[in-house]
């Protein structure tokens, strides 16, 4: 009995000992994503990019001579869960920097928890403006379009082909309310001219469109704005054209492929377009290489959430080589102003409110693409910068406490 | 007094002495993992009072715990300047309010209908927190930086492990002895009365209607207390606190430490955030497995881990008297 006893105080101390020499040599990245549930395909895709990412730098040697080492976490899309998980690995684990795509909520919990053991955490997918707004932290960092920022992006492309009647329709919750009122905003000061024919919010998880979709076909409208996502952008598509709708969507999330094969009529994505940071047609070397290094590696296209997640990564290593090591305080300066030039084009991450400024790129749905047989995303144009930033004094970001 | 033996006596000094040391004898992960299971105790004590106690079966015990969580944060994100003990106090006055509205509406009913009424009560509060957005947050849940607690002797800052614990070891501990002299009060045995022969009681002259009504304000403004310290611990509360989950959890904890000992709660409580916490690493199906246990420990223990301890506690006695 002693001996055994003392053999697995041996082997405990060796495992302990072998942890602890793993951890001075990688970096570790805890990925907040759902990974169970409802929303399992969305957290899986983001997980891709992460994962991709990592090898893709580790490939080259890691950052700063040190291997990335990326921890999947289920946060099950709850804020207690994500806060649980989160806190052991901070504490038991010492990691230190966090990503993840999936739920503001998510966000709102492990921006606590990076105040309370100043903890680095980003998000590739969480789009609420209110996350570098008003509710803007230090630790709390954003690489991809906020709901202004994309909004602003659709509007300018309807205010340029020059629509004049304009249908919003939208789910009723916080996410959907902001991106109608962003996009609105945005179109009426680009082409006060432009009529707004009607405003709809619908609960989140609606079966049957048919009212508002003969709503949308009795105001007259040329193009209906969107910022459905999941089950609801499928099947106000799929009802839409069998109940004689011809105006085009112009929305956030058309370039989702699994999306567009679970509409399974390409008659009715066909024309509208799309607005994402990151889609399969953006031109230039750096996207052609990426997409064939991924493809390479899984089989499969990087389409949508895996490129935001991806560049994303990118862009936060480049930070942490700029550091010089992975200290939360000095990654958290050396990403205050970086530039990252990637396969969606010139990143900056802004100082002021930890959003970064890039570009987004619009694409419309045509048959032929080099991707899939189904429908998906044509040559993608760039919106700049510039025509969707929102001023620092305009986000509601009042500065950083620390 | 004159029951406590020399033994108990010593028994109760080490426990306590191991407490108060636990800050510098556990890792920092350890002692987060001991303040929770401490606030879930009270948690679960506070149900067991009306399931063990009164007979009452409760699905809406979370009701209470978020409504203390929600409070805590939404009055020091509101009135600045709020010292801490006073957030706390205000936490308590408004579950105290809403157990007694709730409480009142409940009065009349037992058994089933009190059960389902409970759920009902669970998931309209569930509701407002879902849809008044602007004080609840709704989905988002609300962050808060608690302020220093300001004591005399020192200053206790709750975003700090040890300070938390200590904190938590001192307040909740002291609802929860205060819970057990409960038991051992008149109005504690009346609770019990109540559960044995309600008819009788009433025979004998007490109303039981307020019995039934105190006590459930009662149990309510601790699980409230309890909701108020897994805020300042979490330094975020969401929907989950509220949740049918969080009743649901509370539930397991119980029955797992078995309702017959004043100390099964409190053991299920560790037992819980211990296994969770372990089985957690192990896989992300973690919940059936519990389930699992729940079902076995139901059907083949349901006297809970107390249940199992005095058995084990009898037949060693047995074993020792036949020698």
């Amino acid at each position: 009995m002693r001996k055994f006893a003392i053999v697995c105080l041996t082997l405990a101390l060796g495992l302990v000992l072998a942890a602890g020499a793993q951890a001075a040599e990688t970096i570790k990245l805890a990925v907040m994503e759902p990974l169970s549930g409802n929303f399992k395909d969305i957290g899986d895709r983001y997980a891709e990019g992460v994962k991709f990412a990592a090898e893709v730098i580790n490939a080259k040697g890691g950052i700063n001579g040190q291997k990335l080492e990326v921890i999947l976490v289920d946060s099950e899309l709850n804020p207690a869960v994500a806060t649980r998980k989160a806190t052991k690995l901070i504490m038991q684990d010492n990691v230190r920097h966090f990503c993840g795509g999936t739920g503001s909520s998510v966000a709102g919990a492990m921006e606590a928890l990076g105040d309370k053991h100043n903890t680095l955490f980003f998000t590739y997918g969480m789009a609420a403006a209110s996350l570098t707004g008003d509710k803007c932290n230090r630790n709390f960092f954003r690489t991809c379009a906020s709901t202004d920022m994309q909004s602003y992006a659709l509007a300018t492309w309807v205010a340029q082909q020059g629509f004049k009647k304009v249908f919003c329709i939208a789910q009723d919750y916080s996410f959907g309310k902001e991106a109608t009122a962003a996009f609105i905003k945005k179109l009426k000061e680009l082409n006060p001219s432009v009529e707004i024919v009607g405003e709809v919010l619908h609960p989140l998880g609606t079966k049957d469109f048919a009212p508002y979709v003969s709503q949308i076909i009795s105001s007259g409208a040329e193009v209906v704005f969107t910022s459905n996502w999941g089950n609801d952008l499928t099947l106000l598509l799929k009802q839409a054209r069998p109940l004689g709708l011809k105006a085009k969507f112009a929305g956030y999330y058309l370039n989702d492929d699994l999306m567009v094969k679970a509409v399974a009529d390409d008659e009715a994505v066909i024309g509208s377009v799309s607005a994402e940071i990151y889609m399969l047609s953006i031109p230039g070397q750096a996207n052609a290489d990426f997409i064939a290094g991924f493809t390479q590696a899984n089989g499969f296209y990087p389409t949508w959430l895996r490129g935001k997640a991806y560049a994303a990564t990118m862009f936060w290593a480049e930070a942490v080589k700029k550091a010089g090591n992975d200290k939360v305080d000095d990654v958290i300066k050396a990403w205050e102003g970086l530039t990252y030039d990637g396969p969606a084009g010139k990143w900056t991450m802004r100082a002021c409110d930890h959003q970064v400024q890039q570009p987004v790129w619009i694409a419309e749905m045509v048959a032929d693409n080099p991707y899939f047989k189904h429908a998906y995303v044509g040559p993608a144009t760039m919106v700049a910068p510039e025509k969707i930033s929102v001023p620092c004094q305009e986000t509601g970001c009042k500065g950083f406490a620390k | 007094m004159k029951t406590l033996r020399p033994r108990t006596l010593a028994l109760v000094g080490g426990a306590l002495l191991v407490l108060l040391a636990a800050p510098k004898l556990l890792p920092v992960y350890q002692l987060r993992l001991v303040t929770e299971a401490i606030i879930f105790a009270l948690y679960a004590v506070s149900y067991n009072l009306l399931l063990g106690y009164a007979g009452l079966l409760s699905f809406g015990h979370a009701m209470f715990f978020g409504v203390g969580a929600f409070a805590t944060a939404v009055a020091l994100n509101h009135i600045a300047g709020l010292s801490l003990l006073s957030a706390m106090g205000l936490a308590l006055l408004t579950t105290l309010l809403v157990g007694l509205t709730v409480g009142f509406l409940l009065l009349r009913v037992k058994g089933t209908p009190f059960s389902l009424l409970t759920l009902a009560f669970n998931a309209l509060f569930l509701a407002i927190g879902v849809k008044w957005h602007t004080v609840t947050g709704g989905d988002d849940g609300l962050s808060l930086s608690a302020p220093k607690l300001h004591l005399g002797l020192g200053v206790l800052d709750p975003s700090n492990g040890p300070d938390i614990y200590y904190l938590t070891l001192v307040i909740l501990g002291g609802a929860l002895l205060f819970c057990w002299r409960f038991t051992r009060t008149a109005m504690g045995h009346s609770v019990l009365l109540l559960r044995e022969n309600e008819e009788r009681m009433r025979f004998l002259g007490y109303n039981t209607n307020v019995t039934r009504l105190i006590l459930f304000v009662f149990t309510g403004v601790l699980a409230g207390l309890a909701g108020s310290f897994y805020t300042l611990l979490n330094a975020f509360v969401s929907l989950d606190a509220v949740s049918i989950d969080m009743t649901t959890k509370v539930l397991l904890m119980t029955y797992l430490g078995g309702t017959a000992a004043f100390l099964g709660p409190v053991l299920g409580a560790f037992f819980y955030t211990y296994v969770q916490d372990y089985l957690s690493n192990l896989t992300d199906n973690w919940p059936l497995i519990m389930g699992l246990i729940f079902i076995v420990m139901v059907l083949f223990a349901p006297g809970g881990l107390s249940g199992l301890g005095k058995d084990l506690a009898a037949r060693l006695k047995r074993a020792t008297t036949a020698d």
